[in-house]
Parts: C-alpha cells; sequence; structure tokens
C-alpha cells in the first residue's frame, strides 16, 4: 500500500515529463514505418553529458528506437527506474542494501566510471592547485573550518598565502550521487564525520552559516562562479565549464598521503585497486583507493535498470543499447569518454555488467 | 413536482470547492499521519532534518519503521516562509500603492491604459521567470554589490549588518517575491481607485482639499477591505512560492537566518527539491514527513485567511 502510493507520487508528478517525452518521440515517430521503441533515460547530471553524446549517434544507427534524456538527479533516477516511469535511471550511487531488499528485480549496471573534482573560488589563487585532504573538507562542511587561513590549510598548502575570508561550502539539495561520493571520501577519511553525518545521496548537512545549496551539477558551477570563497564538488563532465569559469581545482590527499589531481591517468591507477574486487552485483565504492597514485573520489557510474520489462521489445532494444553503451567500440569509445573526462569501464567489469544486462527480459 | 436542476447543479458547484479544501487537508493528514505520529510536536520548532542513514537497515523507533538516526524538525523553514513572505509584503505594498494611485488619479488615461497593459501583463508572469531572472541577474550583482555595501553602511541596525553572504539568502527571495506580487495588487488597487464614486472625490475637491488629501481622506478609507483582501492573496502567493524562492533562496538546512543576507529556506521550496531524496527512504517516512510540512503550510494559509477575515470584519463593525 505504502509502496503503491510512494509509486503513484513519483508517477504523478514525473507524469507530465513523462507526457511530453511520449508526445514529442511519438511526433518524432511519424515519417518511420514501423512504430520505435521509445526509451527514457532519467537522473545524474553527471552522467548527463556522456548519454547527450550517445544518443544521437545510436538512434542514428538504430532508428527503430527512441531515446529521451533528462537530467534530474540520481535520487530521481533511482525512484523512476524502480516506478518503471524509466527505463534507465542513471546514478552515480548503487541502490543501498535496504532499497535492493525492497526492490530485488532491479539491477545496477556500471557504464563507466567518473571522477568528482573539489573546486573553489578563491580571487587571486584560482592557478593554484591548493591541496585538500579529506578531514580539512569535513572540518569545512561541517563547520569547525570556518576561514581559509586556518591553521588545518595552511599546513597542507606551505607558502600559499591564503586570504583570511569565511569558507562558503557549497552542497547538493538535490538527492545526488555526487553528494553520495563526496560523503563517502569524508567518511572513509574521518571518523567523526563517519559518526555524526556518514555517507549518502542526501545527508543532513551540518549548519554552517552562509552555506549555500545548489541543484545539479550546472547549479553546482552557478554557485560557485557566483560565489567568492565558496568551495563545491562538481563531477567531471563539468570540467569545461569550471575551467571556462577559471575557478580552482584541488589536489586531493589519497590513502597512501599522497596529494594528486583528478587525472585521467591518476583515476585508472585508482580503478586499477578496485576494480577487482566488484561483486557479481556490482555495488561497491571505489572511493579512497590504496595506491600513491590513486585519485581518491572515483565512482561507477550506474545505470539503474529494471529486470522485467513491460515486453519482449522494449526489454531487448534496452539489451542492446546497455551493451553498446559499455562497448569499447560502442560508447565506451574514447571519443565519447574522453569528451567528459571519464575512464572506460575495465575489461572485468564489462563482463559483469554484460552478465547483468542478460538478466533484463 | 419538477426536479431543480439548476439550482442543485449550483449548489454543487459551489460546495465543490469548500469540499476540496477539506479534502485536501483530510488527504494530507491522512497520508502523513505515521510521520505526525513519529515526530509529535517537535516537527514544529527543531532545526533538525535528517532522513538518517540511507544505506542503512531500517529500525524500529518508538513503534515505526525508519532509517537509523532519522529526524524530522521544520523550524528553520517555517521561518524562512514567514520570514521572506513578510519582509516581501512590507515592501510591496506601499510600492503596490503608489503604483495603483499613480496609474488612476496621477496621469492622463492615454498615458495610464498602456502602462496598466504592462502592470497586467507583469502579474500573470509564470514564477520561474522571476525566479531564473533573480538566479541571473539578481543574486550576482546583490552579492557581490549592493549587500556588502549595505552591510558596511548599516553595521548598526540589527539583521542588517554582519555577513552580507554570496547574494543567495533571505532578502533576495524576499526582494524576488516583492517583485512578483507588487503587480499582483496594484492591478486590482487600481480598479477599485478608478471605481470610487466619482461625486465623492469632486466633493472632496470642493471643499478644497488637494489632491494627496482626497485621496488619503475619501479614497483609501474606501479601500481598505480591497486592500486588506489583495494583500492576502498576495501573502498568499508569496507563502507558497516554489520556483523562483528555490532558485535564489542558498536552500539552507537546519539554521535560522541571523541577518537578512543569510540563506534560508521555505517550506513549498523545500518540498520540491527534496521529495527525490525522500523517494530514496525504503521506509517512506521521509514522504510521509514532506506531506506534514505541506500540512502545515495548508494550515498557515487557512490561518492567515482567517485572521484576514477577522480584521475585516472588525474594520466593518466598527
Amino acid at each position: 500500500m505504502l509502496f503503491r502510493m510512494k509509486k503513484n507520487l513519483s508517477r504523478n508528478i514525473n507524469g507530465i515529463a513523462l507526457l511530453s517525452a511520449l508526445g514529442l518521440s511519438a511526433f518524432a515517430a511519424m515519417p518511420a514505418s514501423a512504430a520505435p521503441i521509445s526509451l527514457l533515460e532519467t537522473g545524474s547530471t553527471l552522467l548527463y553529458p556522456l548519454f547527450n553524446l550517445w544518443v544521437p549517434v545510436y538512434t542514428k544507427m538504430n532508428p527503430g528506437v527512441q531515446i529521451t534524456t533528462q537530467g534530474t538527479g540520481s535520487g530521481t533516477g533511482i525512484a523512476e527506474a524502480i516506478s518503471g516511469v524509466a527505463q534507465i535511471g542513471a546514478s552515480d550511487a548503487y541502490m543501498s542494501d535496504a532499497q535492493i531488499k525492497m526492490h530485488p528485480n532491479i539491477l545496477n549496471i556500471p557504464l563507466a566510471i567518473s571522477i568528482q573534482m573539489i573546486n573553489y573560488n578563491l580571487p587571486g589563487l584560482n592557478n593554484v592547485h591548493l591541496k585538500l585532504s579529506g578531514p580539512v573538507l569535513a572540518g569545512i562542511y561541517n563547520g569547525t573550518i570556518t576561514n581559509w587561513d586556518d591553521a588545518a590549510i595552511a599546513k597542507l598548502n606551505p607558502g600559499v598565502k591564503l586570504p583570511n575570508h569565511k569558507i562558503i561550502p557549497i552542497h547538493r539539495t538535490d538527492g545526488s550521487g555526487d553528494t553520495f561520493i563526496f560523503t563517502t571520501y569524508l567518511s572513509d577519511t574521518t571518523p567523526v564525520w563517519s559518526k555524526n553525518i556518514g555517507y549518502s545521496t542526501t545527508v543532513s548537512w551540518p549548519a554552517v552559516p552562509g552555506g549555500i545549496g545548489a541543484e545539479g551539477n550546472p547549479g553546482m558551477v552557478q554557485a560557485l562562479k557566483t560565489t567568492p570563497y565558496g568551495v563545491a564538488y562538481i563531477g567531471i563532465s563539468w570540467k569545461k565549464p569550471v575551467e571556462e569559469a577559471h575557478l580552482g581545482l584541488a589536489m586531493l590527499e589519497n590513502r597512501a598521503g599522497q596529494f594528486v589531481l583528478p587525472t585521467v591517468a591518476n583515476a585508472k591507477a585508482a580503478a586499477g585497486e578496485m576494480v577487482a574486487k566488484t561483486p557479481a552485483d556490482e555495488r561497491i565504492s571505489l572511493v579512497y583507493a590504496p595506491g600513491a597514485k590513486s585519485y581518491p573520489i572515483i565512482n561507477y557510474e550506474y545505470a539503474i535498470v529494471s529486470k522485467t520489462q513491460p515486453n519482449a521489445q522494449v526489454a531487448a532494444e534496452l539489451r542492446k543499447f546497455l551493451n553498446w553503451s559499455i562497448d569499447l567500440k560502442g560508447g565506451n569509445a574514447p571519443h565519447f569518454i574522453e569528451a567528459v573526462n571519464f575512464v572506460p569501464l575495465p575489461d572485468s567489469a564489462v563482463a559483469l555488467s554484460r552478465k547483468q544486462i542478460a538478466e533484463i527480459q | 413536482m419538477k426536479f431543480p436542476i439548476f439550482r442543485s447543479s449550483l449548489v454543487a458547484m459551489a460546495s465543490l470547492l469548500p469540499l476540496s479544501l477539506l479534502a485536501l487537508i483530510t488527504f494530507l493528514t491522512i497520508y502523513s499521519w505515521p510521520a505526525i505520529q513519529y515526530n509529535q510536536f517537535h516537527f514544529l520548532w527543531t532545526n533538525d532534518w535528517d532522513l538518517g542513514n540511507l544505506y542503512g537497515d531500517p529500525v524500529m523507533e518508538h513503534g515505526f519503521q525508519v532509517m537509523p538516526h532519522a529526524r524530522y524538525g521544520i523550524w528553520f523553514l517555517i521561518v524562512g516562509t514567514v520570514a521572506s513572505s513578510f519582509i516581501a509584503m512590507v515592501l510591496a505594498l506601499p510600492l503596490a500603492i503608489g503604483a495603483a494611485v499613480l496609474l488612476a488619479e496621477g496621469m492622463r488615461k492615454s498615458r495610464a491604459a498602456p502602462l496598466s497593459l504592462f502592470v497586467d501583463l507583469l502579474a500573470s508572469i509564470p514564477s520561474v521567470v522571476y525566479g531564473l531572472w533573480g538566479y541571473a541577474v539578481l543574486v550576482p550583482l546583490l552579492g557581490q554589490h549592493v549587500y556588502p555595501a549595505m552591510a558596511h553602511a548599516l553595521s548598526f541596525v540589527p539583521f542588517f549588518g554582519g555577513a552580507p553572504g554570496s547574494g543567495y539568502g533571505l532578502l533576495t527571495a524576499s526582494l524576488v517575491l516583492t517583485i512578483m506580487i507588487v503587480p499582483l495588487i496594484s492591478a486590482t488597487l487600481r480598479e477599485s481607485i478608478n471605481m470610487t464614486d466619482p461625486a465623492l472625490k469632486e466633493a472632496g475637491r470642493s471643499l478644497g482639499l488637494s489632491r494627496l488629501e482626497v485621496f488619503w481622506h475619501v479614497v483609501l478609507p474606501k479601500l481598505r477591505t480591497v486592500v486588506i483582501g489583495v494583500s492576502i492573496l498576495a501573502l498568499g502567493r508569496a507563502l507558497g512560492e516554489t520556483m523562483a524562492v528555490l532558485m535564489v533562496s542558498g536552500n539552507a538546512l537546519n539554521y535560522l537566518p541571523n541577518n537578512i543576507y543569510t540563506p534560508i529556506s521555505s517550506m513549498a521550496a523545500f518540498i520540491a527539491s527534496q521529495l527525490d531524496s525522500a523517494l530514496q527512504d525504503p521506509t517512506n517516512m521521509a514522504v510521509q514527513a514532506l506531506s506534514e510540512i505541506a500540512l502545515v503550510l495548508l494550515l498557515i494559509a487557512v490561518a492567515v485567511n482567517v485572521i484576514a477575515r477577522l480584521i475585516l470584519w472588525m474594520a466593518r463593525v466598527r
């Protein structure tokens, strides 16, 4: 009963979006002779730019399928994949054990590996890569480190003249996979954060006076751009607008105590340490990997998909698209993946994902 | 006997409106009942909204299944909603009355007509457009130039000094709300001023009153009920405004504003921004707590209306 209400609620809210999506695709489909299968993708704003590169190319090769994409946040992606509104829920976070228990027919299928940047807007210092650590970021976000020239930040950055100005931490207000991986890093590195706040797609952000909430990755970029002395966590697929706005990019401390930049090479080093540990259902955090070169905040980008689809044609098209998306000659080809600064899915993870995709009926 | 079709259909249509309000309150109460029982009264006056550990396993607390450490308290939302709407009303009323008087009395009809059209158009612009404008134009302008200067110049005034913040916050939200409701109030007022009996005005003028005095002593007292009525409508719109507030308020969580530049959040904006997170809660308590917020918002709106009726009634009795 409760579940049905919940389902109805999300259905109603997204009904309009769905109707317009269906309407549009039906309209666009007019000239084709056979009615095309229509798929709806919604969720992660971090994965959204990649889907936007994929879909035009894929639908040109496969005129029998229409795919609509929406950047609505990972929380919505998971919720709508469960309710059946969307065929593909894009998420940077995997589903919790409790959610899987309630919805055992939902698959978490990695499509690529993403990286998260820590960016800041420090007038005069944005060309310097400040060194930050998990405990320092936890201190900023829980309000124990309030000024940029705090001893804890100064200690990590000898020789940098830090301004005596209040830090404005910016967080996501929508249910977000970026929040999930960021708070996972804070929890892994900082016991007091792990104990009091923990990790999730939404956390109860400690009250930091002046702290701002923003909607989606584009909202984070815009908020940081207009907020001098702010700090924000932003998905790597938004690197271009961040660079165009001349915002600062932090080096983060990894498990080995080294400070590393969010480069593809450093993310590959981290993935190399973690991917072998991936279980069959592929729900695993890749955050805070061991290794001197490993960048600490990377994650699988998931397609949240129900095993049971409304009919066989939809299931077949869905399998075909997902298999294409993780193929090195398809969606994981360098010209797609490099455009959003992602890391291609490693072979062993591709094999696991293919096995999961085969379960979609 | 003939069945009174017209009469009964009128009664049915007329009772639909109050019934739908009752139905809404009943639905929200039933749907959020578990949350109401779980949260009890500290829901209203604690600053503590925490969905709990969504990656943990649900636990039983006070007989309810919730996520570990889940707590729901919305005092900061009530304060944010009421404060932003109140400031907006304080700013909007004089502006709106001034605009209405200017358009109705202060200029020739040929010039006032096109301007009035503009005001009416402004009243019908969707709020998300105001929100976008606030987000793109007001926030950077106020945050980087106006607020620092204001905070410096007014540092001795309570709530006007202190950290000027980033542009997202209480005053910005109030300003966007003000701009939204000024046309709403002034469009209605202008009509009423135009409808005031010209004989009364002429009588005032013939007694030697200036135009301002005529307005103040003759026209405005007649408009008292209109001003109150339209203010309530405008206040209702401000209290329930979602998108525009969401875009410029800074979406503060779990803390109260300490000056007018501080980020806030309102109940309506919070429901919109938190629904997708709440849907992650496998126990469904989070969604029920959100509908409890909706219930509180609805009750506040009803209370505001009742108070307005009382004021009107008292004005008439005297």
